[in-house]
């Protein structure tokens, strides 16, 4: 079944259909296969429901909301001219910051599609100005957004915590290494774009300059403070701090900047709510076509076949973090988490592994795998929003991709990338 | 055939503990198979409720208190300073008790459900940033509760602001301080690690947290009468099961949280220091029974007498 | 550019008139799901309370902005889409395909809509309400089938203008190609 239901998907993919047709056509299949018939088509129904539930979904309107009446108003404008007179002399400089921006606050937004909303909307028209390939940028976008996976808070460490009875506080700790490695690398491969593809830089501002673009952006640095302050403050949830950021941004660009009058509102609210639209029904089937896979034990059956308990630590690892980039490429990452970890879990025990480590290499998968062809959910937003054909989003990728594995494959062979600062924090736990 | 199973937590987790000696005895004794679903494998505590409506599930576990917006009665689980603190008189009101033996069935029956047994997984804990004795000391203290009317009633009459929160987000809310605490059994506390996020755990004695097994009715009326034997043979034998596995539960819990974290401080409150928070229960008391009414009171008055008579039956 | 229905007379107007609806409902959802999230945080900061309801709130909300949001999706051709294949091949075939795709997009979406149908129905015979608000579950759902069958429709009606026209549309008014315009309603 599950053969026959991935070739249907990837047809239906290539000959040009919605994205939701293949998504939901798999799903069907596979309820009519186990169900033999059309008789169980309400649960189908009830998972899609169940799919776009999540409270931390609702973040994402949100911040799409926020990040596009920044953009249509002088908000982000402003905090970019700040950002660029600073780093704009240097090679790279706009790439290297939009990959620390767009890793920072999917780190604190908890939500990668939210980041390529509210980074990547501002971020993408300067960095075309400035002489950055299209394709570039857009990978760019989505793959640092996806190291936020790896810096708390992050959902999928906890649910990997929860599932393996793993401490999710050690968790978060030993995330931050390989995450940061990441954003190194990326950084270096952004430098390297730009001296290889002749990205002009812009000369070096006055001291006198920059303090006028902070002056500039007084009122627009509000939001890193609401998101940053207010969620590390205690104050905010994630999705409090988005809805704080779209009644700021209203405030400013309305009442202070003058820049929007209740038209633009109203329009800027339909426009996000089309882009939710369009991304969530793909979550919604999505979660449909999980629970078929879920429930017809498929991952169970393929990995039975394979013979994970002969396998020593190395082999164990490499089968894991095979078993998860595969699986998170069609399935939501938090399912994939909830049926995989359960069954991996004794064979990482009976070879002595340390669950902190799996789980970092875990956590890897899922962000690489979110951000990877065919149904990356990343992928996905960012069609949506920029408006560009699903190839020109992922003819950028290899690049990153191919650092990411590295970065995974690197994780295995020197698990002190993930355990250094564990070790450091949590003395006890060593060995 | 095989058959299939979903519940609300993990695997090693009270029910999955359950779900694992209810899968053994039915494959011991019969020649159908059983298939598990842990929490969030089939969806939410909604979805698999449903999905055993459906008949899609042949058993699932729901806890009463998420199937109130099925049946209100249900409800009755969250009042508080209900049941009994000692396991033994726990396990014979479970056993013997009229109302769940007898007027519960009812109710579930109409959703197309029949209730196998209900049973208990251990006495509610309240983990917290600061220590607490008395109602005031909660002033200002946002816990979180389940989007449950009772629940967040019974907080209010605490003296807490009880703030409803999504499962997923209550370890980073406890983290940045948007919550100050959270309430669960012993077990779940140790498992879900809320204690490194928190550095109290209180015990007030106010609930035990109670689940019920469910089989698909059509799908159990259909069953041979042998089947159907077999299905409350192994429902009984892991009641059995999971009540002598509970001994202790709480109290290993207890140890594996003090081993990883020693720091944390662990306090009972003393009969008079819980009487602040018995006094408030009537609140709830009555907000139960202004929600539930005739059908309600029925239920209610009848645990109360089916508690009198396991207290008095163990005590003797 | 204003919302201009490609129907006839009477059809036309409803066109319009359903497209105005959903880009209604759709702002609305999205300005009170920021307002009733903000309310909570206020609530609890300023009154010491929580507002009960605001988690569930949202959750209908975001159901309504979905199942609104594709319909609308449709009407603009804004479904995404792994056209690489299908930007390749001749305008013939590509018109061919393209209604393949409408035709059988459509009736897929009126397939689900006839199983959210009976979903809602199940849902309506259960009683099962919202733990906070307590009103039944099925009502905060009717925005589901309707969602999807306006889709289906929008789908139908772009095979129609590709049988009859002579270019290659993605939706009733929206040529293919990727067009940065947003049609206005
Ligand atoms: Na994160
Ligand atoms: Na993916």
């Amino acid at each position: 079944m599950a053969a026959a239901i991935f070739s249907i998907m990837i047809v239906l993919l290539l000959l040009g259909f919605p994205m939701m047709v293949p998504l939901i056509a798999g799903a069907l299949v596979g309820f009519v296969t186990l169900f033999g018939g059309l008789g169980q088509l309400e649960t189908m129904i009830q998972q899609m429901m169940a799919g776009i539930r999540p409270a931390s979904l609702i973040a994402v309107p949100m911040f799409i909301f926020a990040a596009d009446i920044m953009t249509r108003g002088q908000s982000a404008g402003r905090l970019i001219d700040m950002v660029m007179a600073f780093v704009g002399h240097l090679k790279g400089g706009l790439a290297i910051s939009t990959a620390a921006a767009c890793t920072m606050f999917g780190a604190v937004s908890g939500s990668t599609q939210a980041t390529v909303v509210a980074i990547g909307g501002p971020l993408r028209p300067r960095m075309q100005k400035a002489g950055y390939g299209d394709s570039f940028i857009l990978a760019l976008i989505v793959n640092a957004s996806d190291i936020a996976f790896l810096i708390p808070p992050s959902i999928g460490m906890i649910i990997y915590g929860v599932v393996s009875n793993t401490s999710i506080a050690e968790l978060f700790i030993a995330g931050i290494g390989p995450g940061l490695l990441i954003l190194v690398l990326f950084a270096v491969y952004s430098w390297a774009y730009a001296v290889r593809n002749g990205v002009p830089t812009e000369p070096r501002a006055s001291w006198g300059e920059r303090l006028r673009a902070v002056r500039a952006a007084l009122w627009p640095l509000g939001f890193p403070v609401i998101i940053i302050g207010g969620i590390y403050g205690g104050i905010f949830s994630p999705t409090e701090a988005a809805a704080a950021c779209v009644l700021y941004a209203l405030i400013l660009e309305t009442l202070v900047f003058r820049e929007m009058g209740l038209r633009d509102i109203y329009r800027t609210a339909k426009s996000t709510g089309l882009i939710t639209g369009v991304v969530f029904i793909l979550v919604a089937a999505g979660a449909a076509f999980s629970w078929v896979i879920s429930f017809a034990q498929i991952p169970q059956a393929i990995l039975s076949g394979a013979g994970i308990d002969q396998m020593g630590q190395i082999g164990v690892l490499f089968a894991i973090s095979i078993a998860f980039f595969i699986g998170c490429m069609f399935v939501d990452p938090i399912v994939v988490i909830l049926i995989l970890v359960p069954i991996f879990a004794p064979v990482v025990a009976d070879v002595g592994l340390d669950p902190v480590l799996v789980g970092t290499l875990i956590t890897l998968q899922v962000a690489i795998g979110s951000a990877t062809p065919p149904f990356g959910c990343d992928i996905f937003t960012a069609i949506a929003v920029f408006k560009r054909p699903y190839m020109e989003v992922i003819r950028g990728t290899p690049p990153f991709i191919l650092i990411l594995l590295g970065v995974s494959v690197a994780l295995i062979f020197f698990p002190q990338i993930a355990l250094f600062f564990r070790d450091l924090a949590f003395p006890g736990e060593a060995g | 055939d095989t058959w299939r199973y979903a519940f609300e937590e993990a695997l090693d987790e009270v029910q999955g503990i359950y779900a694992q000696k209810f899968k053994e005895e039915i494959e011991a004794n019969t020649d159908h198979e059983i298939q598990l679903f842990p929490y969030g494998t089939l969806g939410e505590s909604a979805d698999i409720m449903e999905q055993a409506q459906d008949g899609i599930l042949q058993f699932v576990d729901q806890s009463p208190g998420f199937t109130g917006s099925l049946i209100p009665e249900a409800q009755v689980f969250f009042v508080p300073y209900l049941l009994p603190q000692d396991t033994e008189t726990l396990a014979s009101f479970f056993r013997n008790s009229k109302a769940i033996n007898e007027m519960f069935p009812t109710l579930y029956a109409d959703q197309g459900l029949e209730l196998l047994t209900m049973f208990p997984e251990g006495e509610v804990a309240i983990t917290t940033k600061e220590p607490f004795k008395t109602p005031e000391d909660l002033d200002e203290v946002k816990i979180r509760t389940m989007t449950n009317p009772l629940l967040v009633e019974s907080y209010k009459a605490f003296g807490a602001t009880p703030t409803p929160l999504p499962w997923g987000e209550v370890y980073g809310a406890l983290q940045t301080n948007i919550i100050q605490g959270q309430e669960n059994p012993m077990f779940f506390i140790e498992s879900t690690k809320m204690y490194e996020v928190t550095d109290y755990v209180t015990r007030i004695g106010h609930n035990n947290f109670t689940t019920a097994v469910m089989a698909n009715k059509d799908f159990f009326e259909d069953l041979s009468d042998e089947d159907r034997q077999a299905i409350r043979d192994a429902a009984d034998a892991a009641f059995a099961h999971i009540i002598d596995y509970q001994k202790g539960l709480t109290e290993a819990s207890v140890e594996k949280i003090k081993e990883a974290k020693p720091s944390m401080t662990f306090t009972t409150l003393s009969e008079e220091e819980r009487q602040p928070f018995k006094d408030a229960a009537g609140e709830v008391e009555a907000k139960f029974l202004e929600m539930t009414g005739d059908s309600g009171k029925e239920i209610l008055d009848q645990m109360k007498e089916d508690l009198k008579t396991a207290e008095d039956a163990t005590q003797s | 550019m204003a919302y201009v229905s490609s129907l006839p007379g009477v059809l036309g107007t409803i066109d319009a008139a359903i497209a105005r609806a959903e880009s209604a409902l759709l702002a609305a959802g999205v300005l009170l799901m920021a307002l009733n999230t903000v309310a909570n945080v206020v609530g609890r900061y300023l009154f010491q309370s929580s507002l009960f309801f605001t988690e569930e709130l949202n959750r209908i909300l975001i159901v309504v902005i979905t199942f609104a949001g594709i319909s609308y999706a449709a009407r603009q051709g804004r479904h995404i889409r792994m056209s690489a294949i299908y930007d390749a091949l001749p305008p013939r075939a590509r018109k061919i395909l393209m209604i393949a795709i409408a035709l059988i997009t459509a009736a897929l979406m009126f397939g689900l809509c006839w199983f959210a149908v009976a979903y809602l129905l199940t849902q309506a015979g259960r009683g099962r309400v919202l733990p906070a608000l307590q009103i039944p579950v099925w009502t905060t759902l009717v925005i589901v089938p309707i969602g999807l069958f306006m889709t289906g429709m929008q789908y139908l009606l772009t095979a129609v203008k590709n049988a009859i026209s002579r270019d290659v549309y993605l939706s009733t008014v929206v040529l293919e190609g990727y067009d940065d315009e947003e049609t206005e309603v």
